[in-house]
């Protein structure tokens, strides 16, 4: 299975050539994964963008009914989902980034290829499953955020509800895997020289989007995973008659939800710290307190949630802590406003399309935050929750905020994604067009939300005089929606026949510039080191200003230099392509879409298929679980650390985070169960044994690790037995518990309690579980030739993960066993 | 020109970063057997009824960062993985605790008022 090397041609290849369908299917460069990510985001944006429209018609008039409110209900729903998960996200994360960031570091990929290009087929699986529920009796309509309990199975009853719930767990599944990959990337395959305080802005604002989605995930994966579990198997996480409560899905939501608005409003700050300055041709100004701000941001992005949830009545306490929070978070955003404009000041300013979007980004998005500390007070926000208000807020921020950034981010980057220049004719037209569209449909729905538009409203009647800012809005959304279409024609036509790209057409100052638009295959031909902040201007022009000034005077942009364009001294080493990505991703279809409709035997194909592919896809590294002598190379940063030991590191700190709003969810409701048999049914004596048996099991998992350390593979065996038999012994003892505790009438469905210990219990048995069949495939592949001391890495992944659910057990066993004997605990 | 290949090479292993032998895993898992043990019984006395939270909650956390540093080599690697991990940790530890207070603390708070 191992993959051979394979010779490409001698001469430096753009990345876009060669391959055909085949090389786009199996590709792993991040430069394709991006532009895949690129042209699937760009469809959905226009299938977005006419759900929008079609709202707009329905609001034309009074009492309208060209559509349905059931339909209405769908598009609003449909518009927010693919506007935040299908594309703002994957423009920001899956394609500006992808392509950017390695660039930027000087790296020649993302640190684990293949799974960047799994991202992308899983994401796409998450796009189709969510717009194909159409076809099984409709789209989902309980809004992008889903409130409990409408989306319960006795409000919602048919499928779409069940479509929406696991495309957001896959899209999520898809981020996750894109978070940790971007990560490790960013902290340890910099290039030599390029410290943290180097680093290009850009970069920063992704280093943080991505822990805050590596940290904030998790708990919308845990509420969806409630959701699931109420709609599939009855439990009743967030029904009030069972003493549950709806507001917990608030709180996780929203755990997720507003970390989330940083996650797409970072990028657009670091697009816009890349675009001012070039355009300028000033250095940013403050960089040391735009990073601060940028790690302050983040840090509050995780405290505010409660700002969105003042009108369910969460107490005087908790209001004012979540609005001072809402209120400081303005702070280090204000930073960013204040070093933008004054990067511009005293610049030579050049007027072009990127430029334009990226000014009227600073506009457009601090009216939104002005419109947003008003909602960090608790009074105000109870006067604006529900109402037009709120949703001119947040376009003002999510359009005004990151579309215009990302507007700016494709004019200023399509020329090294495409190696074509867009038409700057079309270009301004289309920016002159957005702002009209723009500014003409929301800018007045702070008026209509004043005047009491409740948001997510159908139609209204004739006579409460908002008939005429509606007809004004509509007109705006067309002209909105025209101004995309010269987007769209603008990126057709010039990608097609535009005038060729230049390596540098902007006089750019980072690394992305100091290489052929489009970039060759490999990036860069040789390791590249840098001397300081905006390393490709310091390679153009030096220190001390001399070369800038003459240049500038004579009108020029100095040519990439030599030693950027040298050829490649040593071997390059190009990821090799994968069908398993792809693979995986089509069996993930098949199981989602089988468990959705019922349809067990393509569930039970597809979940079969996706473990011989995943198997398949560890087995076809080439030199699998040893580990990499060109780190240095590779990854500057890396400190000896193996990238894939990193990853795993990375993936256990999310991990944490979904543990604990399990953990936190059963304490709570615990607390509020009565009835049925409750916690007194635990047996502490027999559970005592089973984490007795887990501890040993650890154990032998680091004999394990310290034999194949000391090159004796069959004692590694041996250990690696005796661990999957004790891990197989705790799995025993737990099937043993549940099969007691539902003889005595407990089952998931009975009350709170059961709901709790079955999904927490039942989740860290699922990581039991899976860590037994991976040290089976462990012990599987020691009996390949060649298994020996260098593959002790993947003994020593195995065991990271074998160790973190044995810890997770340390936490379940004193708090769901041990404190049950204190009563009311 | 060098050639181009296809391929992430990988080298000789290189040796690990002085983990420690098979005397001191098995001390740790004594240690945890003990810990193990101690909190049974703790759970089971009724005299330590007023201090078994704390109690149970320390010996848990002593588990833990046994299993953490020696086991999970934490102890030996490299401070950025502890960096890592102790990132998610402390993010889930603030997320527990929020959860709380905003459910249970502010329940009962809400009660008393009422």
């Amino acid at each position: 299975m191992a993959a051979q090397p394979k010779p490409l041609p001698l001469e430096p290849r753009n990345y876009l050539k060669g391959g055909g369908l085949i090389g786009w299917l199996t590709t792993v460069d991040h430069k394709r994964v991006a532009v895949l990510y690129g042209v699937t985001a760009l469809f959905l944006l226009g299938i977005g963008g006419l759900e929008a429209l079609v709202m707009r018609l329905q609001l034309w008039e009074p009492n309208n009914h060209l559509i349905s409110a059931h339909f209405y209900n769908e598009m609003f729903t449909m518009h927010g989902t693919t506007m935040i998960f299908l594309v703002l996200m994957p423009l920001e994360l899956g394609f500006f980034t992808n392509f950017v960031m390695p660039l930027q570091i000087g790296a020649r990929d993302v640190a684990f290829p293949r799974l960047n290009a799994l991202s992308f087929w899983i994401f796409l699986v998450g796009a189709v499953l969510m717009h194909l529920s159409w076809i099984w009796g409709g789209f989902p309509n309980r809004g992008w955020f889903g409130y409990a309990n409408l989306t319960e199975s006795y409000y919602s009853p048919g499928l779409n509800i069940d479509f929406w719930d696991i495309s957001l767990l896959i899209l999520g599944v898809s981020t996750l895997l894109t978070a940790i990959n971007f990560f490790v990337t960013m902290v340890m395959m910099r290039a030599k020289g390029m410290s943290y305080m180097r680093m290009t802005l850009f970069c920063w604002a992704m280093l943080v989007t991505v822990i805050l989605v590596l940290l904030a995930f998790p708990a919308l994966t845990v509420g969806l995973l409630f959701l699931l579990l109420d709609r599939f198997f009855g439990t009743h996480f967030y029904i009030a008659a069972y003493g549950a409560t709806p507001i917990l899905w608030q709180h996780l939501f929203w755990l997720f939800g507003h970390p989330e608005v940083y996650i797409l409003a970072l990028p657009s700050f670091g697009i816009i710290s890349e675009i001012v300055p070039v355009f300028s041709r000033k250095p940013l100004f403050g960089y040391p307190m735009m990073v601060y701000s940028i790690i302050l941001i983040g840090f509050l992005s995780y405290g505010v949630w409660g700002h969105h949830m003042f009108a369910t009545g969460m107490g005087p306490v908790a209001d004012s802590a979540f609005a001072i929070t809402s209120m400081l978070i303005a702070i280090p955003t204000g930073i960013k406003i204040f070093s933008w404009i004054a990067t511009v000041w005293g610049g030579s300013l050049r007027m072009k399309t990127a430029f334009y979007f990226a000014l009227a980004m600073i506009v457009e998005f601090t009216i939104g935050g002005l419109s947003g500390i008003m909602h960090a007070s608790a009074p105000v926000d109870l006067q604006q929750t529900d109402s037009y208000f709120v949703v001119a807020h947040f376009h003002y921020v999510l359009f005004g905020g990151v579309m215009f950034a990302l507007l700016g981010a494709i004019y200023y980057w399509w020329p090294k994604v495409t190696g074509k220049m867009l038409s700057e004719k079309l270009g301004k037209w289309q920016f002159w067009l957005t702002i009209i569209g723009f500014n003409g449909t929301f800018f007045p729905m702070h008026w209509l939300g004043t005047w009491g538009m409740p948001r997510r409203v159908y139609t209204y009647g004739a006579g409460l005089g908002w008939t005429g800012l509606n007809q004004f809005e509509t007109v705006c959304a067309f002209i909105l929606g025209f101004s995309f279409l010269l987007m769209y024609i603008n990126l057709v036509l010039s990608t097609a026949r535009g005038e060729d790209a230049p390596a540098d057409p902007w006089d750019g100052r980072t690394l992305e510039w100091a290489v052929s638009s489009p970039p060759p295959e490999y990036n860069f031909a040789n390791p590249v080191e840098v001397e300081g902040r905006d390393a490709y201007w310091l390679m153009k022009y030096g220190r001390g200003g001399a070369r800038e000034a003459q240049m500038f005077a004579e009108g020029k942009i100095p040519p990439v230099p030599q030693n950027m364009q040298a050829p490649p001294e040593k071997p390059i080493h190009v990821p090799t392509p994968s069908i398993f990505p792809l693979l995986i991703a089509g069996c993930l279809f098949m199981v989602a879409i089988g468990l959705l409709i019922g349809w067990w035997r393509i569930m039970e194909i597809g979940g079969g298929t996706m473990f011989i592919c995943i198997v398949g896809m560890c087995l076809e590294y080439p030199k699998w679980g040893e580990k990499s002598h060109n780190l240095d190379e590779e990854a500057p940063h890396s400190l000896g650390i193996d990238l894939r030991k990193a990853g795993l590191w990375t993936f256990l700190g999310s991990e944490c985070v979904f543990f604990a709003s399990l953990i936190a969810t059963y304490v709570v409701y615990k607390s509020r169960n009565f009835g049925g048999p409750g916690a007194s049914i635990l047996e502490i004596p027999l559970t005592s044994g089973s984490t007795f048996a887990l501890l040993m099991s650890s154990l032998m998992m680091v004999l394990a690790l310290h034999s194949i350390e000391q090159g004796r593979v069959k004692w590694m065996r041996f250990w690696l037995v005796c661990t999957m038999a004790l891990g197989c012994v705790f799995l025993g003892v737990e099937a043993f518990e549940f099969l007691g505790f539902f003889q005595k009438g407990l089952a998931m469905q009975t009350d709170l309690f059961g709901q709790c210990f079955y999904t927490l219990v039942g989740t860290h048995g699922v990581h039991v579980t899976i860590g037994v069949i991976w040290l089976g495939s462990i012990l599987a592949s020691s009996f390949r030739k060649n298994f020996g001391k260098s593959k002790a890495l993947s003994v020593e992944m195995v065991g990271l993960y074998w160790h973190f659910v044995d810890i997770v057990w340390v936490v379940i066993f004193t708090l769901v066993y041990l404190m049950q004997q204190v009563k009311g605990a | 020109m060098s050639e181009i290949t296809q391929v992430i090479e990988t080298g000789p292993f290189e040796e690990h970063p002085a983990h420690p032998g098979a005397g001191a895993y098995v001390i740790v898992a004594v240690a945890l057997c003990i810990l193990t043990a101690l909190e049974v019984t703790v759970a089971y006395l009724p005299a330590l009824r007023p201090v078994m939270i704390p109690v149970l909650i320390i010996l848990a956390i002593a588990k833990f960062a046994l299993i953490a540093m020696f086991f999970m080599h934490l102890h030996y690697d490299s401070r950025l993985l502890s960096t890592f991990f102790l990132g998610g940790l402390l993010a889930a530890f603030v997320l527990f605790i929020a959860l709380l207070f905003l459910f249970v603390y502010l329940d009962r708070h809400r009660a008393i008022i009422m």
